[in-house]
């Protein structure tokens, strides 16, 4: 099966002042469909500047990103537009619900920024089955504010979903959460990886988090350092992980 | 001093809001500062005319009646113990004769004859001329022309000049040019000075206009004053000292300037508004910045400090810049003044008690805004702003209650800087006003949420998503929504409500002419014209095709009870039969007739109710000292016709003719047939000019009363802009705000799929709810402005109508004009750039 998400050759520059900064180095890297990756290094090492052109949030200075066959590195503002909005999701560490909107409406997003009716019909339904994923059903009249952080990450994990991406980009969205509620979140992007077939790619710090994926992808200094295959598990252990990090002096 | 540099940095870091501020402070004190060099203007003219008009006399004593003050007055006055100079003068209005060197153009403006005893006159008046000699005995056959009656007619010394007089012309040789527009105020600089003598010859008068006195050392003028009414017992007249004239004068201009500074009040009041605004912005996004400086250990006070040192460099800058402002707008508003009173108002530019004070306004105003934001950054507890999530609304969010405290003592500092000239009754109007918009705004954020629900509806049905972010961000912080939509409102409620001002009383002008002159055309005299005279002017009027009806009005002057009253001899039959004057009190047949017999009078309602008379009573009219006459009021009228001052008490022409002195008519109301075509205007016209008369008609009559209304409105109009730019300002400066706030907010949408063009429609969105629910709001509070203004100034009446026009003007601005602020914040909010909006907390 050909890759959903493919990266050849990644570079990016980012000029500060009479400064350069290379936060990527060439990374390639391929997900299958279906696939839990996560991207793993410490603070600086890239993983997030990844994942942003991963997502058509931003362009590599070389190299190229393709998207379900499609190259989306040099995509027009309207056209990466487009495919962020019906092609891929994003949940951020923090900060990412739109305040004056309540949950319901937070989660609908996506489709009334298409213009599109989530009152009604399949939009309704589909709303409905990602609260219910989410275990946020009762909660949809609330606004962010009434939520504890947990349940508001929750509601941005709906609000990725709800569009069925074919790939969910995660950037740290444990970062913010205590150990339980990051736990509970963590096991939601898992159910709808194992249960729904959405590729997950993930970016974070925490090993335990990076844990729940099939394979990890070790990043440090703009490169991949290493790839550690975990498989798909049911229990997320964090001790296979640890360890071949340690074999490997990380 | 590290605190204070750091404030410069917090202002250098946003130099748009910065920019922003100190135009708007800027804006607010170049008003203030033109009003009160405006005012200071007119003081120094009105100084300066007292001085052209009475010299250095010490008295004047004026005829009240229009056949003057005769020979044995002047002599009583000469007599009168402390008198030492004595300087009859007669003044009269004519037209010089054609052939007259400027004449030959067809030039028809008329001039103001003054005929003087040059002897004594000269002891009391400096007369600068430019050319040629003085006038020495006081019957040469000479006269004095002013230069720029001498530049506009052509005259040079030596020319022959013609008057037009009683029996004829007589004929004078120029002997002197007089500098300038010469020594009478009201006389557009076209004067001619002749002897004494000769005037009286050339208007066939016994008695003088009006006698200049000068005082012997020691003596003071209310000793003379109160001599003089002892011994004058047989005329009546009017003793004024230059005080006196000079307050008569402010007088005419009160009106004027308590507007004006009603006005920059409000600018100011607007101006406040984005002080408070960008401030407490300020303060709410350097939050963290100012826990850190608290957990550091910066004192309260010093926080307060913080706050109020970049306050005051705002005030200095902007107030600075307000005084460049305010000489421009100054000499624009000057140039206003001296259209509309004939007042020669310069605004010198350096008036340095107008600018000093609007620079301290300005200054003071700035600090007292920023005084809630200061105190507000001083509570921010270290603890709250160094938490990983700050709360900031509860940091930025300003009490409504503050606001409402500040803005009283921005009416207490207004009040204080109130132009004495402008009066007592103007500042209560004020009040009034700055009280119902206070009100307003205050209320404007409890308006804002139903009405931007109802308005933004039909943005809604194409825009939802737009729409319901636009919304939610103007509700997010409910004061600066009061102080941005507040200000807008301002703004746009000055304009309906000044509008509606000038509508009224447009309509109530062109209505109350209709209602009272029995004419189609009016055509003036600049001398009384007696029935017996020979050439009939009444019937060659009447003789003119197309004419129906002629009839005479003479205008004059009343005393009653002390109190001066404008009054018309009228034909009673010709306002019968023609159906003019409305009556609120009395029977119209009989109260004409009645008239016309003698004996009575017809009151307009506003002296009825001032004298507390009505139908049946008598009113007594002072002739003189000693002589009454007793007039019963036959009748009271909504509208008179309009005198020299107010509306008129009307006689009859046998009581005005026999008891109180009046010699013939100064205006003559001519009804044309209902068939008459086009041209009977012309013909009566052409008639006119032949017996040295003006023919207008009553639409041109109206239309000049319209138009000088227009001109004055205009300039409060235009004030008013400037108050609308203001608010738009401030629009720019929250619309920004709204959009750095929200940066993240709308990297997290970009992010999700929202194009570039859906954010910076976010914004327009926004900007039109606020220009919608403003326009809607301006309208209201407009009208309430303006009703408050009619009835305070008692104008309201039911033809002032509903000014659509000014309301559709604010629609117009308040759509327009925030469309326009967003421009920027727009392009701001669609070049986020996703990544890094992301990492923005």
């Amino acid at each position: 099966m050909p890759p959903i998400l493919e990266a050849n050759d990644l570079t990016k520059r980012f000029e500060l002042g009479q400064s350069t900064v290379e936060a990527l180095k060439g990374v390639s890297l391929a997900v299958q469909p279906g696939e839990f990756v996560a991207l793993m290094g410490p603070s600086g090492s890239g993983k997030s500047t990844l994942l942003q052109l991963l997502g058509g949030l931003d362009q590599p200075t070389t190299g190229v990103v393709v998207f379900e066959g499609r190259d989306i590195s040099r995509l027009s503002d309207d056209d990466a537009t487009r495919l962020r909005r019906e092609r891929t999701g994003f949940v951020f560490q923090a900060f990412n619900l739109i305040p004056l909107l309540d949950v319901r409406e937070n989660i609908a997003l996506p489709f009334t920024i298409a213009g599109q009716d989530a009152s009604r019909g399949e939009l309704r339904d589909r709303i409905a089955e990602v609260i219910a994923l989410v275990e946020l059903s009762g909660k949809e009249r609330h606004r962010p504010d009434q939520l504890s952080a947990g349940e508001q990450q929750r509601v941005a994990v709906a609000r990725a979903l709800v569009t069925r991406p074919s790939v969910l980009l995660a950037d740290e969205p444990t970062g913010n959460l205590d150990y339980t509620t990051g736990g509970e979140l963590l096991d939601a992007l898992w159910k709808s990886c194992d249960a729904g077939g959405q590729t997950v790619v993930l970016v974070t710090h925490d090993a335990r988090a990076a844990a729940y994926a099939d394979r990890v992808l070790v990043i440090g200094d703009g490169r991949i350092l290493d790839e550690i295959v975990l498989g798909r598990r049911a229990d997320h252990s964090a001790a296979p992980l640890i360890a071949r990090l340690a074999q490997l002096g990380l | 001093m590290g605190l204070d540099r750091l404030a410069w940095r917090t202002l250098a870091a946003r130099p748009l809001r910065s920019l922003l501020t100190t135009l708007g402070i800027a804006l607010g004190v170049g008003v203030l500062a033109a009003s009160l060099a405006m005012s200071a203007g007119i003081d120094a003219a009105i100084g300066r005319t007292v001085r052209d008009v009475v010299g250095s006399a010490d008295l004047r004593v004026s005829a009240f009646l229009e056949r003057g003050l005769s020979d044995a007055t002047v002599e009583t006055i000469r007599g009168t113990t402390g008198v030492e100079v004595v300087a009859p003068t007669i003044e009269q209005r004519t037209f010089l004769a054609p052939g007259s060197p400027g004449t030959a153009t067809g030039a028809r403006d008329a001039v103001t004859v003054v005929g003087i005893d040059p002897v004594a006159w000269s002891r009391l008046h400096e007369l600068e001329l430019v050319g040629g000699a003085r006038l020495a005995r006081p019957d040469e056959p000479s006269a004095l022309v002013t230069e720029s009656l001498a530049d506009a007619d052509g005259y040079v010394l030596g020319s022959e000049l013609g008057i037009q007089g009683a029996g004829g012309l007589t004929s004078l040789r120029v002997i002197g040019i007089i500098a300038g527009p010469g020594p009478v105020a009201g006389a557009a600089g076209r004067t001619v000075i002749v002897p004494l003598a000769i005037a009286r010859s050339t208007f066939g008068l016994d008695g003088v206009t009006r006698v200049d006195i000068g005082l012997a050392e020691g003596t003071t003028p209310s000793s003379v004053t109160s001599a003089l009414a002892d011994r004058l017992t047989t005329e009546p007249y009017v003793v004024a000292s230059p005080g006196d004239l000079a307050a008569g004068l402010r007088a005419s201009t009160a009106d004027f300037q308590a507007t004006t500074a009603l006005v920059a009040a409000i600018v100011l009041f607007v101006g406040s508004f984005l002080i408070v605004n960008t401030l407490s912005m300020t303060v709410g996004e350097r939050a963290r910045e100012v826990g850190l400086l608290r957990a550091a250990g910066a004192t309260r006070a010093q926080v307060v400090r913080f706050v109020l040192a970049g306050a005051l460099v705002l005030g200095i800058v902007g107030s600075a810049l307000g005084l460049v402002v305010g000489v421009l707008l100054g000499s624009l508003m000057a140039g206003s003044v001296r259209a509309l009173t004939g007042f020669p108002a310069e605004v010198e530019g350096l008036d340095a008690g107008s600018l000093a004070v609007a620079f301290l306004v300005g200054v003071a105003i700035t600090l007292a805004g920023a005084t809630e934001p200061a105190v507000r950054a001083a509570r921010i507890s270290p603890v709250e702003a160094l938490r990983a999530r700050l709360d900031l609304p509860a940091v930025r969010r300003a009490q409504l209650r503050w606001l409402a405290a500040l803005f009283l003592a921005v009416a207490v500092i207004a009040l204080l800087a109130w132009p004495p000239a402008a009066g007592t009754t103007g500042a209560d109007r004020a009040l009034a006003v700055y009280a119902v918009l206070l009100g307003a705004t205050l209320a404007t954020p409890f308006l804002l949420p139903p009405l931007a629900r109802v308005l933004g509806r039909p943005v809604a049905g194409m825009l939802r998503l737009e729409e319901r972010l636009a919304r939610g961000s103007l509700a997010r912080d409910r004061s600066r929504t009061a102080l941005t939509l507040g200000s807008l409102v301002v703004g746009l409620a000055m304009i309906v409500a000044l509008g509606w001002t000038a509508q009224a009383a447009r309509n109530a002008a062109t209505a109350w002419l209709a209602d009272v002159v029995p004419g189609d055309a009016i055509v003036t005299s600049i001398r009384p014209i007696a029935a017996d005279e020979p050439v009939d002017v009444r019937a060659t009027l009447g003789a003119v095709d197309g004419v129906a009806t002629v009839t005479p009005i003479a205008t004059f002057d009343l005393a009653i009870r002390g109190v001066r009253f404008d009054a018309a001899a009228i034909v009673g039959a010709d306002f019968l039969e023609d159906g003019r004057l409305t009556f609120v009190s009395g029977e119209r047949t009989p109260a004409l007739r009645a008239i016309d017999a003698g004996g009575s009078a017809i009151l307009p309602r506003i002296a009825a109710d001032r004298l507390g008379l009505g139908a049946g009573d008598t009113i007594s009219l002072a002739l003189g000292p000693g002589r009454t006459l007793d007039l019963e009021v036959a009748g009271v009228v909504s509208r008179s016709l309009p005198g020299g001052g107010g509306e008129a008490i009307l006689v009859g022409w046998g009581d005005a003719s026999t008891a109180i002195g009046i010699t013939g008519a100064d205006v003559f109301a001519v009804r044309f047939e209902d068939d008459a075509g086009a041209g009977a205007f012309d013909a009566l016209a052409a008639a006119s000019r032949g017996l040295a008369l003006e023919a207008n008609p009553l639409e041109r009559v109206q239309g000049a009363v319209t138009d000088a209304l227009g001109r004055v409105f205009g300039l409060f109009d235009a004030l008013a802009l400037v108050a609308v730019l203001v608010a738009g300002l401030g629009i720019v400066n929250t619309l920004a705000m709204g959009v750095v706030e929200r940066v993240r907010e709308i990297g997290v949408l970009r992010a999700i799929g929202m194009t570039r063009r859906q954010a910076s429609r976010m914004v327009v969105v926004e900007a039109a709810i606020l220009g919608l629910v403003g326009a809607v709001l301006g309208a209201v509070v407009g009208l309430a402005v303006g009703l408050v203004l009619l009835v305070l100034s008692g104008g309201f009446a039911a033809s002032a109508g509903i000014p659509w026009g000014s309301i559709a003007v604010a629609a117009i601005l308040g759509l327009a004009g925030p469309a326009i602020a967003a421009w920027y914040p727009s392009r701001l909010a669609s070049g986020v750039s996703i990544v890094r909006a992301l990492k923005f907390e």
